[in-house]
């Protein structure tokens, strides 16, 4: 049944209602289901380490630290500077390796070559390693996301 | 009562309830056409053989493996010297993995390439290729679950790659590792989708797929259907069985053999932190793939070559879903083109495989 002037019957409109407050219940229950798949992220925005720990390092040689559940690379230049790297591939992930002798970072998975300072040289990789910034505060050696007060 | 008297009455009893015999009557009746590439009905069956060896051993493993960080790769390592037959358990679980793959592909290309996919069994082919999905699946989920360097480094790639599109991408990463990077809870995750999610999906598909091919009966190839060809059927039940059960023994005979020679090893336990080790490999069904990824320049153009790769692959995944509607022609129509398009895929897999071995 239609009343005059208007644009859909009650049959219509009650579907609608009906129609929607299921789809309301439904969204209800998926909603906590999506949110239960996919957890927090949990890329840290900073590590302390004992500096006193890294202290020993020779140079043109590369340490590795725990970066949440990635590893991170601390690398003490020929001039004795430091420099820390996220040390996955930007490729596909794969953790990469320092080659000392060659002075590059290689990643084994798919042939990915790095320079020294971690620019992208050779192979499959488009971007270079993902740098993070070291502040040294006293005995504790600070490793920050860039963008990290 | 005699026995057989019995026998007479507890089918007469089940039937009433169940309607059976309906089942037995059609197999009873059904017919399997004899000529010169009846050998490709056979694929069928023998995927179904792996596959049962693969639930059979699969629901033992999980007796003594435990899907966490700590005790997963000792637990594989117990399996495989401690528990009574583990090693060939095991053994025979990762080599009829192989094999079902193997005749997976084997099965998809005949029906490619003697255009079985044609109406009226456009769904029986779209099933189908969801079915591959569905096993790729399974035999790149089961490789994380040793959890050592191999199995991790491959399951980094592997997990990565859906990054690569644009926009929704980020999240099929986050949703097969559980997070940003891979952690325990990407193992727990790839166990739950190895031994409970994957299982469902395929039981549900695969009984789809069957149905389908018993609905429409066995599809004649081409030269058969053009000259109308007189060739011998094969009742289904005794005769054709019979001959399936001889290539089942066959099979199952070199399966044995090889997964006893050549058992999978099992690496040191996997580190997050360490770097991937040198040579990494994938299992052989995906290394075409991989030799891809790795061919492929960092940048094409402007945008980054993995995405180009993937979103390629992609492609084909889909052209091959559709490739019923996309050759929609009648069934006795030769298709040239089609052909020679399967023959370039088995080329390129080929060539690459090789290519990556090397």
């Amino acid at each position: 049944m239609k009343l005059k002037h208007s644009l859909f019957t009650r049959r219509q409109f009650l579907n609608g209602l009906f129609g929607g407050w299921l789809t309301a219940l439904l969204a209800s229950f998926l909603y906590p289901i999506i949110k239960f798949i996919f957890p927090p992220t949990r890329e840290p925005d900073q590590v302390i380490l004992p500096f006193p720990d890294f202290k020993d390092m020779g140079p043109n040689s590369v340490r590795v630290f725990s970066w949440g559940a990635k590893p991170g690379l601390l690398k003490k230049n020929e001039d004795g500077t430091l420099r820390a790297f996220v040390g996955v591939c930007t490729h596909l992930d794969c953790n990469v390796t320092y080659l000392p002798g060659q002075r590059k970072f290689f990643c084994a998975c798919h042939d990915g070559w790095y320079d020294e300072n971690g620019r992208n040289i050779g192979g499959p990789p488009p971007k270079p390693l993902r740098q993070l910034i070291i502040v040294i505060e006293g005995e504790d050696l600070i490793i920050k996301r860039e963008g990290v007060e | 009562m005699s026995i057989k008297d019995t026998k007479t009455w507890i089918q007469e009893w089940l039937d009433e309830r169940s309607g059976l015999s309906s089942i037995t009557k059609f197999l009873r009746e059904k017919k399997i056409p004899q000529h010169k590439h009846s050998i490709w009905y056979y694929t069928g069956s023998a995927i179904l053989l792996f596959f049962t060896i693969q639930v059979i051993t699969g629901f033992v493993l999980v007796f003594y493996y435990s899907p966490t960080l700590e005790e997963a790769n000792q637990s594989v390592g117990r399996i495989m010297t401690e528990v009574p037959f583990g090693w060939i358990i095991r053994s025979v679980h990762s080599w009829s993995a192989s094999f079902m793959i193997a005749f997976v592909f084997v099965h998809l290309l005949s029906i490619w390439i003697t255009k079985s996919y044609r109406r009226p069994r456009e769904a029986t082919w779209m099933s189908g290729v969801i079915l591959l999905v569905f096993t790729l699946a399974f035999g790149f989920t089961g490789y994380l679950l040793p959890w050592d360097d191999l199995s991790l480094a491959a399951t980094k790639v592997g997990t990565d790659i859906p990054r690569s599109i644009p926009v929704v991408g980020i999240w099929g990463t986050r949703f097969l590792r559980g997070g940003e990077d891979i952690t325990g809870d990407t193992l727990t995750r790839f166990f739950g989708f190895h031994v409970s999610i994957l299982p469902v999906l395929l039981f549900i598909l695969l009984a789809v797929h069957i149905y389908l091919v018993q609905k429409h009966g066995m599809s004649l190839p081409l030269t058969a259907r053009r000259k109308n060809e007189r060739f011998v059927e094969l009742p289904f039940w005794p005769n054709f069985v019979y001959r399936e059960m001889v290539v089942w023994l066959i099979l199952v005979g070199v399966l044995f053999s090889v997964a006893v020679f050549l058992p999978p090893s099992l690496e040191k336990a996997a580190d997050l932190m360490a770097p991937a080790p040198e040579g990494i490999k994938p299992e052989w069904y995906f290394l075409f793939l991989f030799q891809t990824l790795k061919v492929f320049p960092a940048k094409i153009l402007f945008i980054t070559g993995d995405t180009i790769a993937i979103l390629l692959i992609l492609l084909a995944v889909i052209f091959l879903f559709f490739l019923p509607l996309i050759d929609n022609r009648p069934a006795e129509r030769k298709g040239k083109i089609i052909t020679f398009i399967a023959y370039v895929f088995i080329m390129y897999a080929v060539v690459m495989t090789v290519w990556s071995l090397i």
